[in-house]
This record gives C-alpha cells, sequence and structure tokens, in this order.
C-alpha cells in the first residue's frame, strides 16, 4: 500500500532485454527508484536510449520489469493511470470523439455515455468543434491536445507522458508546454513526463530526474524552484538559464562518456 | 499490401487529394480510360477494314456488335450471362463468408495458422484448373461444381490476406489498447478489424478478378450453359464475333465489380486519405 501521499512508489527497478540480432543480454535500466507525491508534476530527461520511455511503459504496464515494484495509487473512481503517448497515436479510424472516448469505452462505459463524458474533455483541451474530425484532418497539435484529452477522459491518478511533443516543431511544441501548463492548474493530475528537451522538463516541473545513459539510472533528482503559474518568458529568466546549465552538465558528461554514441536512437 | 498498410498506418497524413477534373464535370482518369478503351477499338476496326487483320479469327468491333444485337435480340446469350452471373455469385459470397471469419480466427491464434499456413500454401500454389475433375468427381457436372471451383479460386486470397491484415496490426495501436485496458474482443473491434481492413478489401479485389476466372475456367471444362461455354463452343464453331462478344461480357463486368469494391473501399476509409 502507498503511504504518505505518494500517487507512485517506483522500487528498484531493472529491465533487461535480449538484442534480437547479437542475440546479448542488454540492461536497460540499472536500477531505478522514484517516488512521487500526489499532484506533483516530474520530468524525467536523458540522453536517448537512456530507458525513460522504457520506464513509463513499465509504470503503464505495457512491459513488465526484470525486477522490482511499482505502485500506483489506487483511484476513487477513475483510473489509477494512463499515458499521453508519442506522436500519431490516435487511431485514424475514429473521429476525435471516439478516439477521446475510447479509454471509457475500455472501462465498459456505454458508447453513448462516453462521447457525453468526453465533451468536456475535448472543450478543454480546446478542441470543441473539432470533435467529429479524423486524426488526418488535424494538425500534430491539435493531435495530441486529443492524445491528452484521451488520458484525461478516464479521470487518471497518474498521467504519464512519454515525450508527448517531440514531435512538434519548435513553436507549436512551446505553445502546447503553456496549455499543458494550463490544463494542469485546473485539473492537478500527478504527472510523470518524459521527454529530452532540457528547457520543455524545466518549463513544466516541480522535480526534473536526471538519467544516465544506458544502462539507464538516475544520477539527479533537481527541485525546481519557480513560481507558478508559470508563463513562457520564465525560460528567459536567469534562474531558469541556470537550472539548464546544471542539467545540461549533467548529461553531457554521460554523452561524452560513451564515447560520441550520441546520435544513436532510443 | 505492405505498401498500401504502411502509408495508412505509419506515413505522414496528408489531406485527400481530390483528382484533377477537366471541363469541371468527368474526372480526368475516366476521360482517359475511355480515350484509350475507344482508341483501340477504332484501331482494331481500322485494321481489320485495312485487311491488317483477319476479321474471320478476330472479328471487329462492328461484327461483335452485330452478333450481340443478333443473340441478345433473340435472347440466346441471357441465359448464359444469368447462370455465369450466379456461378460467380455464390461461390464469391460463400468465399466471403466463410474466408474473413476464417483469416481473423488464423490471425488471431498464432498457432492454428502455423498449423493451417503450409496447407493454405500449397493451395494457394496449386492451379484450381487441376482440382477441376477431382471437384466434377465430388459435384458432378452441374452448377454445383461451378460453385464449388469459384469458391475455391476465391477463398485463399481472402482468408491470407485477412490473416495478414491482423497480424499488420500496428504495435502502437496494441499498446493503447492495452494501456487503457480494453478487453480482447474491444481490442479485435476497435484496432484489429479497422487495421486489416485495407487488406481485406485488396484481397477482396483480387479474389473477385479470381472468382471470374473460376467461372469461365469450369464452364470451360464441363458445362453446357454459361458464358465460358458460350465463347468456346463459338470457338470451336469459329464464330469469332461471339467469342468476342463473350470475352467483352467477361472483362465488362470484372470492370463493373472492380468499381464498385473501389467504392466500398472509399466508403470504409474516410479516415484513410487517399492515395492516387
Amino acid at each position: 500500500m502507498l503511504t504518505g501521499g505518494l500517487a507512485l512508489s517506483a522500487k528498484e527497478i531493472r529491465m533487461e532485454y535480449r538484442d534480437r540480432q547479437t542475440r546479448q543480454e542488454l540492461v536497460a535500466i540499472e536500477k531505478m527508484d522514484l517516488d512521487i507525491p500526489e499532484g506533483q508534476f516530474v520530468t524525467i530527461v536523458g540522453p536517448s536510449g537512456c530507458g525513460k520511455s522504457t520506464f513509463a511503459k513499465i509504470v503503464n504496464g505495457l512491459l513488465p520489469a526484470t525486477h522490482g515494484t511499482i505502485e500506483v495509487r489506487k483511484a476513487a473512481n477513475g483510473r489509477d493511470h494512463a499515458m499521453v503517448f508519442q506522436d500519431s497515436s490516435l487511431f485514424p479510424w475514429y473521429s476525435v470523439l471516439s478516439n477521446v472516448a475510447y479509454g471509457l469505452v475500455c472501462q465498459g462505459v456505454s458508447k453513448k455515455e462516453a462521447n457525453e463524458r468526453a465533451m468536456p474533455l475535448i472543450r478543454l483541451v480546446g478542441l470543441d468543434g473539432f470533435e467529429q474530425k479524423y486524426p488526418y484532418q488535424l494538425s500534430g497539435g491539435m493531435q495530441q491536445r486529443a492524445n491528452l484529452a484521451r488520458a484525461l477522459t478516464v479521470d487518471p491518478e497518474l498521467l504519464i507522458m512519454d515525450e508527448p511533443f517531440a514531435a512538434l516543431d519548435a513553436q507549436t511544441r512551446e505553445l502546447m508546454q503553456a496549455e499543458l501548463l494550463r490544463i494542469w492548474s485546473t485539473s492537478k493530475k500527478t504527472v510523470l513526463f518524459i521527454t529530452h528537451q532540457i528547457d520543455e522538463a524545466i518549463f513544466l516541473s516541480d522535480r526534473v530526474v536526471v538519467m544516465s545513459a544506458r544502462p539507464g539510472r538516475i544520477i539527479a533528482d533537481i527541485a525546481i524552484d519557480l513560481p507558478r503559474p508559470r508563463e513562457l518568458r520564465v525560460k528567459r529568466t536567469p534562474e531558469f538559464v541556470a537550472y539548464e546549465e546544471k542539467i545540461w552538465n549533467l548529461i553531457s558528461i554521460q554523452l561524452t562518456s560513451v564515447g560520441g554514441r550520441t546520435g544513436e536512437a532510443a | 499490401m505492405a505498401v498500401i498498410s504502411s502509408s495508412s498506418v505509419a506515413g505522414r497524413q496528408h489531406p485527400p487529394i481530390r483528382p484533377r477534373r477537366l471541363s469541371g464535370r468527368i474526372p480526368e482518369r475516366l476521360l482517359f480510360g475511355v480515350i484509350g478503351f475507344v482508341g483501340v477499338l477504332v484501331l482494331w476496326e481500322i485494321s481489320v477494314r485495312l485487311g491488317l487483320l483477319k476479321s474471320s479469327l478476330i472479328s471487329s468491333p462492328t461484327g461483335v456488335i452485330a452478333a450481340a444485337i443478333t443473340d441478345f435480340g433473340n435472347g440466346a446469350i441471357q441465359p448464359h450471362i444469368g447462370t455465369s452471373f450466379l456461378e460467380w455469385l455464390v461461390g464469391f459470397a460463400a468465399a466471403l463468408v466463410i474466408a474473413i471469419p476464417l483469416g481473423f480466427a488464423l490471425g488471431s491464434f498464432r498457432r492454428a495458422e502455423f498449423v493451417v499456413d503450409p496447407l493454405l500454401a500449397a493451395l494457394y500454389a496449386t492451379p484450381t484448373v487441376a482440382l477441376v475433375p477431382l471437384i466434377i468427381l465430388l459435384f458432378g457436372v452441374g452448377i454445383q461444381s461451378k460453385f464449388a471451383v469459384v469458391f475455391l479460386e476465391a477463398w485463399v486470397t481472402l482468408t491470407v490476406s485477412t490473416i495478414n491484415g491482423v497480424q499488420a496490426a500496428d504495435k502502437r495501436w496494441l499498446d493503447i489498447a492495452q494501456s487503457f485496458r480494453a478487453s480482447k474482443w474491444l481490442t479485435f473491434r476497435s484496432v484489429t478489424v479497422p487495421s486489416s481492413i485495407p487488406f481485406i478489401i485488396t484481397g477482396i479485389r483480387i479474389a473477385a478478378g479470381r472468382a471470374l476466372v473460376g467461372v469461365v475456367v469450369a464452364e470451360f471444362i464441363a458445362s453446357n450453359v454459361g458464358l465460358g461455354f458460350y465463347i468456346s463452343v463459338n470457338g470451336s464453331f469459329l464464330n469469332a464475333s461471339r467469342v468476342m462478344l463473350g470475352i467483352l461480357l467477361i472483362g465488362g463486368f470484372g470492370i463493373f465489380v472492380g468499381e464498385i469494391i473501389r467504392r466500398i473501399e472509399r466508403r470504409f476509409e474516410a479516415w484513410r486519405p487517399a492515395i492516387n
């Protein structure tokens, strides 16, 4: 059981897998302990391939960890956790409305009721008027708004966001960061956010957890002491830049330590 | 098939491309298609008139039209058309009803697919013509054996393409269903079925053509009615105009069915931007 107002407690998570081609045992995550108190916005940053997305999938239950335990606070009504996936993860054969209502339909809610309950979330993310459109008719930013609404519809205790803005252009990404904070401030969910963008991590979070290069482990856990509500211009303040430098230094040591293999994909 | 799926699944998605239209009404595709078709007819007629081709061997467009007027006029050809159409329809419909659910079942249960896969591959590789004598032994020379041949021509393709569609369901979408804890049945309905539709429609398109081959082959081998019979019997009487008429009717029917399938495809895939 989780105590002390924790929304997530991950203990000694270790992830090994066998590379299909080389048949080598690889360690994706060496050891990770992470506690997230209720209502906190925590971001994991780390170099490509450090296992941060893998960790999100373990928390989401999509991958079984080799060792360790995950505890997520049990929700009173809604789901305990829900995931916002990377880009273009909406079902292309469903309208925006059906996509957003999907999580509820999965819980056995009738189609009609699910659609009714999805509408306020569609409005919250600013997609009203687009509910009958298909994903291909939306821009990348709008697709990720729908993606966020889909996760919020099930009213999760913990919202897991796996690089949701990675495929967006720089301006849209900034806009979406501000939008996410606006939406978060109305729902006050606990958020586990995964990104490789340092400024995105600082701007959004109460805490930034920095991971090492593979095999992944936590090398720093930094509280972000910037006042909320935050606006995009906070990114130009000296405090923000100091955080950026600190985290960048931590990550750049990781990059040089693996001998320039930084171009590798995750 | 893989090409179709990857463009619908993973590709960056573009707004639908409208076919360009000439003169506001006729789509270019249709216009040029008709030009090509009429061009060949004109060339054919001219070649026969100039004596480059022998009309006794390949007839001529006017000869075919004359044959059509005679045989439609006295009602001689209608029973052949009706019988062939019935054979095609029953055999093809049976293939649809049996092969698609079978494909979903085999695609969903890997071990079952492992068991059946070599059998399907063998059946697919065997020309159905080779099976016709066996089918006639089993079903007789009547219309039942024609249904069977048409069904056999059509069903393997359909089953295989449905299996492919099921197995091509993108991991990303299965992950989403799992993440929201969709039941097996809901995952099937919300991910497996929609993502296999492009494969199934490709299968239907191919199967419809193969079914038509089945009609003609079965009628060639043993029958006393049907367009295949009409073609073969008129061939042996050296009546080139009627042979050509039969061929054109079958070809025209093939085009007609293809167009219907194209329309169904569009309706099914409002979500998929048109790829031209």
